[in-house]
């Protein structure tokens, strides 16, 4: 599939604009305005200035999957993600409560994310012989039992002074802040995978890590400024969700990380590391908002949008499977 | 050929370690909880993780393959809530019908992921993620949201309420036959030589791809027992029941030793893995701390005993490598 990212090295040229249109992205692209129209048919209160609104309260988990993007593309994963925001926001709203001036919750917020980052990644870097799930998944449980012990018996904390927090969920024109900083993100974060060696760097270690290494690339390195990373978004998610709910408990962020990876993975990025790219995983996930807001409009079952979206995740990696050994298939019949 | 040390025989056995961790474990909680080891006590651990060491079984089987299943909590809650509901709308009341029809939907969840993940060449991971979508959803939807209360299933409680026989003889039989299967018989030998090495089981005539299927087939089936099993024991069934527990699942795996990269793990660590865990976590009330902890030390415990593995592994590589020098 040279359509999907031009990376695979082949010796006989593929492209054009046919194999442009049927690719990934392209077909997310349909996808997306397929399901708008859907929307505007099934629900007449599906307009730009209601999905506008309601797309807020599901905007703050787009900015952990840019992170998981990143991460997914170097061939690891992260399943604490969850757990970092639930962290972050218990966080925020302990050291609120305290009498802090916002900004200094903000930055305990993000700083909080950033730690929890870094920590994911100094082990995943140390210990290269762990699997980075093992990794995450024991700090997945350390993260959200620091947050409960400091949230107590109680196992919830609401925002007192909430005036900073309004002032997150506020609008300039009809956009909110969240979603004018997820496009300057979006943009900001496809540029560095798809334009600079960074992002370059990221997708050599994810097709082959040793060859990386002995290209001269400071595999480690990298993976520790994308763990970094990754923890410092999900510390941006805990703060624009404290914006829209003023409070954490203990299941704040609960099964984040999965429904992230499932937009990455949606999008077309593999979870084997070197393959996909971030556009496909950025319109996957207002692919995966719309369809919320359009079914719950329709007051809907919360539940069956479960599996509607298991199965379109299904249904996407299928697809290429099925694809692929057809190719296969037609390319012995041509060599036989 | 020279005698290995004790201290050698000790590190080079996964299990052999985690008898003595288990073993400290025990002493040190007997001396600050004199009462930790009665009868009652015993017995109400291995109930309240019945599910967890079932659900472990299949865990180990699918890692093996180097695989990971983490919809198992979905199918628990899918078949679960369909004997559940056969119940409440009094369809069925026969104990034993509704084991087989639970453990059946496991089965077929079980195949699905199977014939998906071997024949489609799609990440564990993500197919499992699909389906731990589609189920609990499914969850949702055949009961309408509602629950099926201790009424409904008051009959078939029976099976597994405080006291009744039945969850541990279903525990002792899973293990007993799994430690057979796993160590005496092909078919479990040939999971291990797929796992070790897919490329060579497959040249040495082994069908990778049906072994990958039965081993998702056989998590799903005993993810489905354990739904039923859950019913009985809680004698109740919500859709969101064992909601996010297949890490815990995966964790007693992964201490007992199973290797996520697969072909390394088995079935007496498994169970001395989750045992560890489920210990833990009854002890630390005991002892002092504060049940809120609980998750936090439970995490610890899992980092810092795959950390050592890695650490002992480093130091014994290192020692081969300066025996070799010599």
């Amino acid at each position: 599939m040279a359509g999907k990212s031009g990376r695979e090295i082949s010796a006989v040229p593929q492209g054009g604009i046919k194999k442009t249109l049927l690719s990934w992205e392209g077909a997310l692209l349909v996808v997306f305005i397929a399901i708008n129209i859907f929307g505007v048919i099934i629900s007449p209160n599906y307009n730009a200035t209601n999905v506008l609104r309601e797309m807020q309260k599901y905007l703050a988990e787009v900015f952990i999957m840019f992170g998981m993007g990143f991460i997914l593309v170097l061939g690891d994963i992260d399943i604490s993600v969850g757990s970092i925001v639930c962290l972050s926001a218990t966080m925020a709203c302990l050291s609120g409560n305290a009498g802090l001036p916002f900004p200094i919750v903000v930055l305990i917020t993000l700083g909080v994310g950033l730690i929890c980052g870094m920590i994911n990644g100094l082990i995943a870097t140390q210990f290269t012989e762990l699997p980075t799930m093992i990794v995450t998944l024991g700090t997945q449980i350390i993260f959200r039992g620091i947050a409960e012990v400091s949230l107590g018996s109680g196992g919830s904390v609401s925002m007192q002074d909430v005036k900073g927090l309004m002032a997150l969920g506020t609008k300039i024109g009809p956009f909110s802040i969240s979603f004018i900083l997820v496009i300057v993100s979006a943009i900001v974060f496809i540029t560095i995978l798809n334009k600079t060696s960074f992002g370059r760097k990221l997708y050599a270690i994810g097709s082959n890590k040793t060859a990386a290494r002995y290209a001269g690339i400071n595999v480690e390195k990298l993976r520790f400024i994308c763990y970094s990373l990754i923890g410092f978004l999900a510390g941006v998610c805990g703060l624009f969700l404290l914006a829209s709910l003023y409070g954490a408990n203990t299941t704040t962020g609960n099964g984040f990380e999965m429904e992230v990876i499932a937009m990455c993975v949606f999008g077309g990025i593999a979870t084997t590391g070197g393959k996909g790219n971030l556009i496909g995983g950025f319109i996957a996930a207002f692919v995966i908002i719309c369809l919320r807001i359009a079914l719950g409009q329709r007051n809907i079952n919360t539940q069956l949008i479960l599996v509607i979206i298991g199965a379109m995740l299904i249904v996407s990696v299928v697809i290429p499977a099925i694809s692929g050994a057809i190719t296969a298939k037609k390319k012995r019949a041509s060599v036989n | 050929m020279e005698k290995k040390s004790l201290w050698a025989k000790l590190t080079a056995s996964r299990e052999a370690s985690l008898l003595v961790v288990l073993a400290v474990l025990l002493i040190v909680i007997s001396i600050l909880s004199p009462t930790f080891l009665s009868f009652t006590n015993v017995r109400q651990i291995l109930l309240n993780n019945t599910l967890t060491m079932v659900m472990a079984l299949g865990m180990l089987c699918v890692m093996l393959t180097a695989g990971i299943d983490i919809s198992i909590t979905s199918t628990l809650a899918f078949a679960g809530m369909t004997i559940g509901m056969l119940q409440k709308y009094d369809i069925l009341h026969n104990t034993f019908l509704l084991f087989v029809i639970g453990s059946a939907i496991g089965l077929v969840c079980g195949f699905l992921n199977g014939i998906i993940i071997a024949k489609g060449k799609v990440a564990p991971i993500i197919c499992t993620m699909g389906f731990m979508y589609i189920w609990r959803g499914m969850a949702y939807v055949i009961s309408g949201n509602a629950w099926a209360s201790g009424q409904d299933v008051a009959g078939f409680s029976d099976f597994g309420k405080d006291g009744s026989i039945g969850p541990y003889i279903i525990l002792l039989v899973a293990y007993v036959t799994f430690f057979i299967v796993m160590k005496w018989t092909r078919f479990g030998r040939r999971i291990y030589a797929v796992g070790a090495n897919p490329e060579a089981a497959r040249i040495s005539g082994i069908n990778v791809d049906r072994t990958i299927t039965s081993v998702y087939m056989i998590m799903g089936f005993l993810a489905g027992l354990a739904g039923v099993l859950s019913v009985s024991i809680y004698a109740s069934a919500q859709p969101n029941m064992q909601y996010a527990k297949e890490m815990d699942v995966i964790a007693a795996c992964v201490i007992g030793g199973v290797s996520m990269s697969g072909g390394r793990g088995s079935v007496v660590g498994t169970f001395l893995g989750a045992l560890i865990i489920a210990i833990i976590a009854k002890a630390l009330p005991l002892v002092g701390i504060d049940a809120i902890a609980q998750n936090l030390v439970k995490g610890i415990i899992i980092l810092a005993v795959v950390i050592l593995n890695v650490i002992t592994q480093r130091m014994m590589d290192r020692q081969n490598l300066l025996r070799r020098e010599l």
